[in-house]
This record gives structure tokens, sequence and C-alpha cells, in this order.
């Protein structure tokens, strides 16, 4: 069985670094990178290098609600198939309370609530009858208390609660819906929620893309509609 | 008397290796330089202060006290290309007054008390210090002196000094080329008074190495769940 596997937020981050290791997966047999950088799409095809899978790398702002029905339905139509939905881009400008704008919040949660949902709705339409998975990732910051990460925090716990519950909504429909929630991992958007940090010292999105490809693959069916903590124990 | 205050904010985040200038970063999820403010906002008998931080940052930095409702009493001017010159520009943008007081932003556990003590003390000039726990010793590459660390201090801000003297001593400072890391030296140096040492607390971090904010958090959320 061939699958097709749709990754939004794959210009960098854990996004590239699943669409890197799960293009290493032998039946992924089309890979679809989505994200606003085009330059950095271009550079995760370029790191994945010889694969067997076709990648095709879209570019677009995911905060346009309204394009992603074109979106999802393009992807079908060109591909054949949605097999599988990893709803990975995510966005945070940490500011404490009085400095979160509307924008920023606006921008947030669109990023890493609304696109999500949206991409979820239209990709269910053709997912449905068929085996498939939808996962996303949330954050540990989305069940502990983040003070000057508001917006983000909570827009983490959003994706949490939804992903919950359309586990269980999608119940019987062949989709399982998973939730991973990253810990402290060495990502540019990392660098923005704590600054003083250095990278090297923790967790590596190759981690985290790991234990995501280990949960998309096809034997995998009991961790669903659980918040999954992917945590590197120092 | 009179009372005003330079309130130092001129880092531009060199040796946290980082873009943000340090003053910005969160402590408690809010900005270092919001504590300290929080910190003086209740002062009624500090009239006038001065924020120095870089040219760039100034409309950024008003901004932020504007919006956290800190800003009554609070100007923001641009800080010089040393620490020791920034001090001298915030003390020449404050109306004359009798004492001053020095502080920085990246010191945010700072409380409003040590502040209230520093200028109820009765000696015109006077900082916080504490004691050295560890063994210091001379030398680069090799050991080429012992100091005995009872008759050192880590000097900690705030300070308090009478105004007129500390221009005076920067002024004379700056005509001679000398450079000093903080005003308690500079003072001593050129003579302009003596200089009393408060007993200070190891609380009141500096935030300088990455490893500082992290020790600052445990002792912010220490501090505040205490009560503090």
């Amino acid at each position: 069985m061939s699958r097709v596997c749709v990754i939004t937020g794959a210009s960098q981050g854990i996004g590239r670094a699943a669409a890197i290791r799960m293009a290493a997966e032998p039946d992924i047999s089309h890979l679809i990178l989505v994200a606003r950088n085009g330059e950095g799409l271009e550079e995760t095809k370029r790191m994945i290098g010889a694969t067997k899978a076709k990648v095709e790398s879209i570019a677009m702002d995911l905060s346009d609600l309204d394009a992603i029905p074109e979106l999802v339905k393009g992807i079908h139509e060109r591909h054949g198939s949605i097999d599988l939905l990893l709803n990975i881009a995510g966005y945070a400008e940490p500011k404490s309370l009085l400095d979160t704008t509307d924008e920023n919040i606006r921008t947030t949660y669109a990023v890493n609530v609304f696109s999500m949902l949206a991409m979820i709705r239209e990709a269910v339409r053709y997912m449905r009858g068929r085996p498939g998975k939808i996962l996303n990732v949330a954050s540990t910051a989305a069940t502990t208390s983040r003070p000057g990460w508001i917006a983000y925090a909570s827009s983490k716990a959003a994706v949490v609660s939804l992903s919950q519950t359309l586990a269980d909504e999608l119940a019987g429909t062949g989709i399982k819906v998973y939730v991973v929630s990253p810990g402290r991992c060495a990502t540019e958007l990392r660098q923005k929620l704590a600054p003083e940090e250095d990278p090297n010292t923790i967790m590596q999105p190759s981690q985290v893309a790991e234990v995501i490809a280990s949960l998309l693959r096809g034997g995998e069916n009991t961790l669903d509609g659980q918040n999954i903590i992917v945590r590197q124990q120092s | 008397m009179s009372i005003g205050m330079v309130l130092l904010a001129g880092g531009v985040g060199k040796r946290m290796g980082k873009p943000a200038p340090k003053q910005f970063l969160l402590l408690g999820g809010k900005p270092l330089i919001i504590h300290v403010a929080e910190a003086i906002s209740g002062i009624d008998s500090i009239g006038e202060i001065v924020v120095t931080c870089p040219a760039e940052h100034i409309d950024d930095t008003a901004a932020l006290l504007r919006n956290h409702g800190l800003d009554r009493r609070i100007r923001c001017v641009a800080g010089g290309a040393s620490r020791q010159e920034s001090v001298q520009l915030g003390l020449a943008a404050l109306s004359a007054c009798d004492t001053v007081i020095i502080h920085e932003a990246v010191r945010p556990l700072v409380s409003s008390a040590d502040f209230q003590a520093l200028i109820a003390d009765a000696a015109p000039n006077a900082f916080y210090g504490i004691q050295i726990p560890f063994t210091v010793l001379r030398g680069r590459g090799k050991v080429e002196g012992i100091l005995d660390r009872d008759e050192l201090v880590n000097v900690q801000l705030p300070q308090k000094f009478a105004y007129a003297p500390l221009v005076k001593a920067h002024a004379e400072a700056a005509a001679a080329g000398e450079s000093y890391t903080e005003d308690a030296s500079l003072f001593y140096a050129r003579g302009a008074g003596e200089v009393k040492i408060l007993k200070g607390s190891e609380r009141n971090l500096k935030i300088t190495h990455p490893s500082d904010l992290i020790t600052a958090e445990a002792l912010y959320a220490d501090w505040r769940g205490g009560g503090g």
C-alpha cells in the first residue's frame, strides 16, 4: 500500500524534520509540503534528497483560511488520495499580557488553531472511509503555566482539545487523530520563546520526527486521542 | 530632599549572544525592565526617572512602559557607547537634584523595599554589596597574587549618590580618560566622598549570562510564592 502524506510547516523545525523522516518511510509515495516560506520548502526538498516519494512543495500562508479548501482539493486531485495529514505549522510571539496585541492573538490562533481545524475539515472530506491518520503538533505549553506565552500556550491547549475531540468524533470513519506535545526542542520557534537557551543542549527536531513516524505507521492503533508528551530526559 | 533616578537599559544583549536586548527578555512573563519599573512605581519620593537605552530602542522602551501604565515620571533618552557614558548622559538629562539613584534593568529582582531602605539611609552615598563566597586570585594564565576575600565586596545596584559630586566626578573621569565599571568605583576613585556599603541580597541577581535567567526564574517563583 502506498500513502500520500501532507505536511504543513515543512519549511523549518519539526515540520522539516518530519518531512525528511517521512520521505524515508517505504510506503510514502507522495509527500506534499506546505508552508509560507517557499525558500525554506526548497531547502527541505534539497535536504530530503533522493527519494522514491514524489515531493511537491506548496508555498502559501495557511492563515488565509479561504484558500484552504482549494489547497486540499487540489492536492487530492493531483495525487489521488490523502492518507496522512501532519499539521505542524506553528507561530509564536511571546509577550506579557499587556503587550499581547490583537494582531498577535489573531495570527497565533490563525496559524496554530484555525488553519489546523480548516485543514482537518477539508482533508476529512477526502479521507473518510479509508485508513488515514491525522497528526497535530501541540506543545507541553498546552498543559502547564507559561507566563509570557499567553497566546501561544492557550492556542496549543486548543490544539490538544480539538485533537482529542476529533479522535472521538471521527472514530468509525477509519481516521485516527494523534496529538504530540514536544517539550523544549531546538527549532526556530523555540528560539523566539526562549532566546536565552542554547539549542545544542535540548531535544532536536529529528527526535520528535522519529516519534511522529512511529505513530503514523499502519500498525500503530493505540495512541490516538491522547496527548503524547515528547520530551528528552536529561 | 529631591531625588532623581537613572535607570540603565543600555544593553544590546551581546553577552547573551542573542538579538533581543536584555531588558526586553521575559522573567515570569514580564520584561525585565517592567519588574524594575513596578518596584519603583510606588516610591513617590523619587521625582524624576531617566531611562538610558540604545537610541534605536527608545520608542520601544517608552511604549513598553506606557503600555504597562508605568511611564509616570519616566523619560527615555539615548545611552552612550559605554556604561559610564550612559550614566553621565542620564545624569545630564535629569533636572538638578540633591540625590540620584542609579539602577539597571538587568537587576529585575530588586524590591521596592530595597529602594526605600537605600533612600532612608542617612549616608548620602551608599550601595548594596554582598560578600564574595568564593576564592578570588589575581592572575593571567598563572597565579600572580592572592586576594583576601574578606576585604572584597560584590558590588550591586541600586546605588545612591549626592547628585552634584557624582556629576563632577563623572566629568573629571571623562576628562582624564578613566573608565570604571560602576559608579561607586568612580566616585571613590575621584575622591568625591565616602561611600557606605549596605547589606545586599543574593536575590538581587544581575542577568548577564543565559544561565542567570534560569536562576532568576527560580528565585522569582520562590519570592512570589513567599508573598514577597
